[in-house]
């Protein structure tokens, strides 16, 4: 008896563990061929010197990575990173933060402000591009009819067209189409907040801006650290926005590392220094989110937020 | 790997927090929390943020709804003139009525294929025991961590040598290569969250493993497949690079990046070039407004995706 009991587990077992095979090996057989397979290709073509079309790729060893420490415009264009990664994430976050303590605080209508926040979000980059490209237009545009309006029209300009504001106006245009997104998951974790400790932090004489810094702020650090990571790496990697708006112009002023990237291997067919700096892009990345990571984990572990 | 389960385990319990916070109803009377100044400033700020989120997007159903001439004139002005005629010289002459059904074909068949398998391997990995289950499970969401870029140069020439290039099933496979490793994690940690008993008892009952699935456990996944299907399309609507690399002849393209040529052309037609944009983002906005839960959702479980 308690063996063939025995032997029916073993038997559900062991279909069981064909079904999961089963059930994953198309997610897995597409992922091998489609990301698996160009991953490892990825990392042989920065070793190489190849142009696309020659039957054999040449092997250079680290030759692209060298290249790229003495390269004028790797340097240029991790510098409007960097631009990217401390305004991009600044503003999106102090912005984001005053509107979803705002909004948690009580007001009327919070669903309709949070749906109007969040919609540029899910709008598509090409739409957001074309959109605040006539926004900037230098004769028609709104900014400057605007800044006309209210008495500043010395500082109308072609925003997009002029390398000293194109890199700061497509990265205003990318915060709009952003903030909405920390609005929401700002607004999220502050349903978790302990009301108990604000009214005793109220009680306690505490005013408003030392209980959202000492009170409020200390409850939602992990949060606060993840939308960090996220927007970190999304300064890192940032693309199809710039690409859009300027293509990297006038001139450089605006080019960043993807757009680079691109530019080497699909408009100079320089495929190894391309792909060399698209794996860059990817070493600069992944050491954010994995030590932002870390630094949640540990806060969560000291009982902060969580 | 250690560090990716870390990330993966915090990001899934952050979420899913997140989640419920959101899908909390707010209640009806509120009390004032927290402690930010009153009254009228509040509103204006709000007010203000609104107006800033919500301008572009009017201006371009203004812009795309007047008259061609009308626009000709004050290329921005808003509600002027109300006109259909931009719409159909996009839908028509500008062959956005093509470029639309390119990107749903582009769109609705990645997606089924993306929230099926999803399903399976996203079940198999919660629930099913077989050997190599972590490493494959790692190996899957590995696509989360690594950016598109890494892979987008060798991919390129996978495709060519494969026949791919310039043509849609090239582009479909791409596209459910990117949106694997971001279901299998969230439809796993969906899965992960239903309770065991249910499935147990079916067993007990003499349900097969087959039947326990498709009976008891597909029914009950069918709110996390809908919050991934409507995440996904929007993924693959939006993309823009994907068709951009991968069908560069422009034999067949999807609004996206059809838009990207039309404003690179045609900079003088911005009546049309605003309707166009229109077709483009009016299935994200009703989407959107309709499914707007799921969506954002969908948007805070990927905030790992960065």
């Amino acid at each position: 008896m308690a063996q063939s009991f025995s032997a029916g587990v073993a038997a559900t077992r062991r279909s069981r563990s064909r079904l999961g095979l089963l059930f994953v090996a198309p997610t897995f057989l597409i992922v091998a061929v489609f990301f698996l397979f160009p991953l490892g290709s990825a990392v042989y073509f920065a070793l190489t010197d190849w142009d696309g079309v020659s039957p054999t790729p040449r092997f250079v060893a680290a030759d692209n990575f060298l290249r790229m420490v003495g390269d004028k415009e790797v340097w240029h264009a991790l510098g409007n990173n960097l631009i990217w990664v401390l305004v991009g994430t600044t503003a999106p976050i102090v912005l984001g933060l005053l509107l979803a303590v705002v909004l948690w605080s009580g007001v009327r209508a919070v669903l309709f402000y949070r749906l109007v926040f969040f919609m540029p979000y899910v709008l598509p980059p090409i739409a957001v591009g074309i959109v605040w490209s006539w926004i900037y237009d230098p004769i028609n545009g709104w900014l400057n009819r605007l800044l006309t309006l209210v008495g500043l029209g010395e500082a109308a300009r072609g925003w997009l067209g002029e390398p000293d504001s194109a890199l700061y106006a497509v990265l205003a245009a990318a915060i709009w189409a952003t903030f909405g997104f920390v609005v929401v998951i700002f607004l999220a974790a502050l349903q978790n907040v302990d009301l108990d400790l604000i009214d005793a932090a109220r009680i306690d004489g505490a005013n408003a801006a030392r209980r959202l810094w000492h009170v409020i702020l200390p409850q939602i650090v992990p949060v606060f650290f993840m939308v960090t990571a996220i927007t970190f790496v999304g300064g890192i990697s940032v693309f199809d926005i710039v690409f859009i708006m300027t293509g990297g112009g006038p001139g450089n002023a605006t080019s960043v590392l993807g757009t680079y990237a691109f530019k080497n291997a699909f408009q100079l067919n320089d495929i190894g220094y391309g792909t060399a700096l698209a794996l860059l892009i990817t070493v600069l990345s992944l050491p954010c989110v994995m030590i932002l990571n870390r630094v949640q984990r540990a806060l969560a572990k000291r009982g902060m937020g969580d | 790997m250690a560090i990716s389960t870390d990330l993966s385990s915090t990001a899934s319990s952050t979420s899913e927090r997140l989640s419920q916070a959101i899908g909390r109803r707010q209640s009806s009377v509120r009390r004032p929390r927290g402690g930010v100044p009153s009254g009228l400033g509040k509103h204006l700020f709000l007010g203000t943020c609104a107006v800033l989120a919500l301008f572009p997007v009017v201006l371009v159903f203004s812009t795309a709804l007047r008259t061609e001439r009308d626009v000709r004139v004050d290329p921005f002005g808003l509600f002027t003139s109300f006109s259909w005629e931009n719409l159909v010289t996009a839908w028509t002459e500008g062959g956005f009525g093509d470029y639309f059904l390119t990107s749903v074909w582009l769109s609705v068949p990645t997606t089924v294929v993306v929230v099926v398998l999803c399903t399976l391997s996203g079940y198999a990995l919660a629930r099913c025991e077989f050997p190599g289950r972590d490493l494959i499970f790692y190996l899957i969401v590995l696509g989360i961590l690594v950016p598109f870029f890494t892979i987008m140069i060798p991919l390129y020439f996978q495709l060519r040598d494969l026949g791919l290039l310039n043509r849609l099933p090239g582009v479909q496979l791409v596209l459910v290569a990117i949106g694997l490793p971001f279901g299998t994690f969230f439809m796993r940690a969906f899965f992960q969250g239903l309770p065991v008993e249910l499935e147990q008892a079916a067993r007990v009952d003499g349900c097969s493993e087959w039947k326990a699935f498709v009976y008891i456990m597909m029914p009950l996944a069918r709110s996390g497949a809908a919050a991934l299907a409507i995440f996904t399309f929007l993924q693959n609507w939006n993309n823009f690079l994907v068709p951009l690399l991968y069908l560069p002849s422009g034999d067949h393209r999807p609004l996206t990046t059809a838009l990207y040529v039309f404003a690179g052309e045609r900079t003088i037609d911005i009546g049309p070039l605003a309707a166009a944009t229109l077709i483009t983002i009016i299935p994200i906005l009703v989407l959107f407004v309709l499914a707007q839960r799921q969506l954002i959702r969908g948007f805070i479980a990927g905030a790992v995706k960065g």
